[in-house]
């Protein structure tokens, strides 16, 4: 067991934390000094940096690189730094100070399905960021940001800050779907539209979307150097125009989201939240997590996105497909029915690579003559995004015999489904994410590569923009942590969700889900209670006895 | 005479500690460890010479487990001219000295 911090350790800490707060808008400089903190073993000797810290910022503050009204008048309230320090020397005067406010900005909802009880219940607004945390004079960004109050009030003060997935997809718009399951009991839901997705401000390239979906069709259809050059041409354009819009992509990535995130808690004048993070939005809560331990109550990771050294997507779908495919053969309806689904598939793919078929789609996709050519590729994407989603499970078998047999039932619909979910990710914002954040996209195509890897971004990220420093890992925090994952996730396979709570430490717990994919919450009530109870009671043993309850997948049988 | 940039002796200092691991990230407290600066001078002439582009920077990943990240610098192309600069110009100095 850790000794408690001296007097003299404490007060270096407030004194530090102070000096971050002079320095609102230099979160990376702040958060420099106040880290090297912790590694000085000698008290009186962090007393003596935190000190040196202190002044620091203030000369920074009075230099040009911050607002020097509000400097000044920080300045002029340095007595009541003073008192700071007298209080520091008390019991309890640790870590009590707050950095100057960003502001919430109120605005009227406009949001879809919203009932009026519903409507009674939200705070919509925006929270300006700085684009660039280290330099807050180079403008700002505007976060949309929706609060949904909890049913039952008074409500507890930590509520939870939910973070989606992507990078690149909206939330806000989402709020009447996301109030409908309540994270936990008592608690307000924040919604924050990340920055370049949903109604925050700027947009990235909205029109990237459409023109991928006509790149990816063709390079599913060809899988030619010339369609994937096209595509990445197209990658490339949005780059220009939004440099032409005078945006810097330098300003996106996962660190940047975090800051953003910081900066929205302080808006609301939250003390401390529970991060529920999902898919891509677990990259960004743990690195909240790692930024700002203090700021977070629990956190949940819920469907982790593989941090890096990422494993080639295509063995991960691989892996996930075999898994289900194997559950397949141990269920007796879909045994009998598919006897060898596996076998059966690779037959489908075989068939498709030797002759595509043409499949009828619904007018809305506007292809000419209302098909598209169903090739092995496009085939293997439509599979993988079928095992995201245990709705899809009882008629996946079906689904593949039918193409199998050459007779495809339903496959159109399925198709633009996708496709139109697809169309709602901004992929410009994706991309900027993505190839701030993710090394090996400045690498060629690895060696074993699969029509699935083809369609990431390698060969965009290299030509897009700089490498930032890392998302991380909050290894060895004391944070609560919950990481759950679904038995035929395609996105991280659980072994690799359970390794990432090994690396967290003995403050995290692991639980992995049977017949579930991809964002366990959404699609599992077992989840969902779990997650619940972990919010409400983060210290208490968790009760995961309904992970062997779960209901058998109800397989549709072959058609007669 | 105007004042020469960056030619103060406390950012001298940090420049030639800089200088002499040149490839190597350095932390903020190692830095005023070897300099004998305090953290009050260290980290505004980190951030004048980071914002000149002379100083590159970047988080570096806990050394253990429950340590935060750290910050650590070294000094960017245009950086390292300027360190060598005023090597050459101490070490001249120190010449002009010997002779004198």
């Amino acid at each position: 067991m850790n000794a408690a911090p001296s007097q003299l350790r404490r007060l270096a800490v407030a004194l530090a934390k102070h000096a971050a707060s002079v320095l609102p808008g230099a979160p990376s400089w702040a958060q420099a000094m106040r880290h090297e903190l912790d590694y000085i073993a000698d008290d009186s000797a962090a007393l003596r940096w935190a000190l040196g810290c202190m002044l620091a910022s203030y000369k920074a503050r009075l230099t040009h690189r911050f607002n020097q009204r509000a400097a000044w008048r920080q300045v002029a309230t340095s007595g009541a730094l003073m008192l700071l320090i007298g209080l520091a020397l008390q019991e309890h005067a640790g870590g009590q100070t707050e950095p100057p406010r960003p502001a919430f900005d109120e605005t009227t909802c406009s949001l879809p399905d919203v009932s009026p009880e519903l409507r009674a219940r939200l705070r919509c607004g925006t929270v300006s960021v700085a684009r660039n945390h280290d330099k807050p004079d180079a403008g700002r960004f505007k976060l949309a940001v929706v609060v949904i109050k909890s049913e039952q009030q008074p409500a507890q003060p930590e509520p939870v800050v939910y973070i989606n997935g992507g990078p690149g997809y909206p939330l806000t718009v989402y709020a009447a779907h996301q109030a409908r399951t309540p994270y936990a009991p008592r608690r307000d839901l924040i919604l924050v539209d990340q920055r370049g997705t949903g109604q925050s401000e700027p947009s990235l390239c909205p029109d990237l979307g459409g023109k991928l979906l006509e790149t990816a069709l063709a390079l599913a259809a060809t899988g030619t150097e010339e369609a994937f050059a096209r595509r990445q041409a197209t990658y490339l354009a949005c780059r220009d125009q939004a440099l032409g819009r005078g945006l810097d992509l330098r300003d996106f990535g996962t660190r940047v989201t975090a800051e953003d995130l910081e900066w929205v808690r302080r808006a609301l004048q939250i003390e401390r939240w529970n991060v529920y993070g999902e898919s891509y939005g677990t990259t960004v809560a743990m690195t909240l997590v790692a930024l700002h331990p203090d700021t977070v109550r629990t956190v949940i990771l819920d469907s982790i996105y593989p941090p890096d050294p990422v494993p080639l997507w295509s063995t991960t779908v691989n892996d996930a497909r075999d898994a289900f495919f194997a559950s397949c053969a141990r269920d007796s309806v879909c045994s009998t029915s598919f006897p060898n689904l596996a076998k059966t598939y690779r037959e489908t793919l075989a068939r498709l690579e030797q002759k595509p078929l043409l499949v009828t789609v619904p007018p809305q996709m506007r292809q000419p003559d209302d098909r598209v050519m169903l090739t092995a590729s496009l085939f293997e994407a439509v599979v993988t995004n079928l095992l995201y989603y245990p709705t899809a499970y009882p008629n996946l078998p079906h689904l593949i015999q039918t193409v199998h047999d050459g007779e495809p039932q339903g496959l159109g619909q399925v198709l633009a489904t996708q496709l139109a979910a697809a169309a709602i990710q901004n992929r410009a914002t994706h991309a900027a994410v993505e190839c701030r954040d993710r090394p090996h996209y400045r690498q060629d195509l690895p060696a074993g590569a699969h029509g699935l890897d083809r369609r990431q971004l390698y060969g965009v990220c290299a030509r897009w923009s700089d490498l930032a420093p890392s998302p991380l890992i909050p290894a060895g925090t004391r944070v609560p942590t919950l990481v759950i994952a679904g038995q035929f996730d395609p996105v991280a396979r659980p072994a690799l969700s359970r390794h990432v709570a090994d690396l967290i430490g003995s403050s995290a717990r692991f639980v992995e889900f049977p017949l579930v994919g991809h964002n366990v919450r959404q699609f599992s009530p077992c989840g969902a209670k779990i997650a619940a109870d972990f919010i409400d009671r983060p210290a208490q043993e968790l009760d995961t006895s309904c992970t062997d309850r779960t209901a058998p997948i109800p397989f549709l049988p072959k058609a007669r | 005479m105007p004042r020469k940039p960056n030619n103060s002796r406390q950012t001298r200092a940090l420049l030639a500690a800089l200088l002499e691991r040149a490839r190597a990230w350095r932390h903020g407290y190692d830095l005023s460890k070897e300099t004998g600066l305090k953290s009050g001078t260290l980290y505004p002439l980190l951030m004048r010479l980071s914002e000149q582009g002379l100083l590159e920077s970047r988080w570096q990943e806990p050394e253990r487990p429950g340590l935060p990240p750290r910050h650590v610098y070294r000094l960017t192309a245009s950086g390292l001219a300027l360190a060598r600069e005023q090597e050459l110009e101490a070490i001249a100095a120190e010449r002009a000295g010997a002779l004198a």
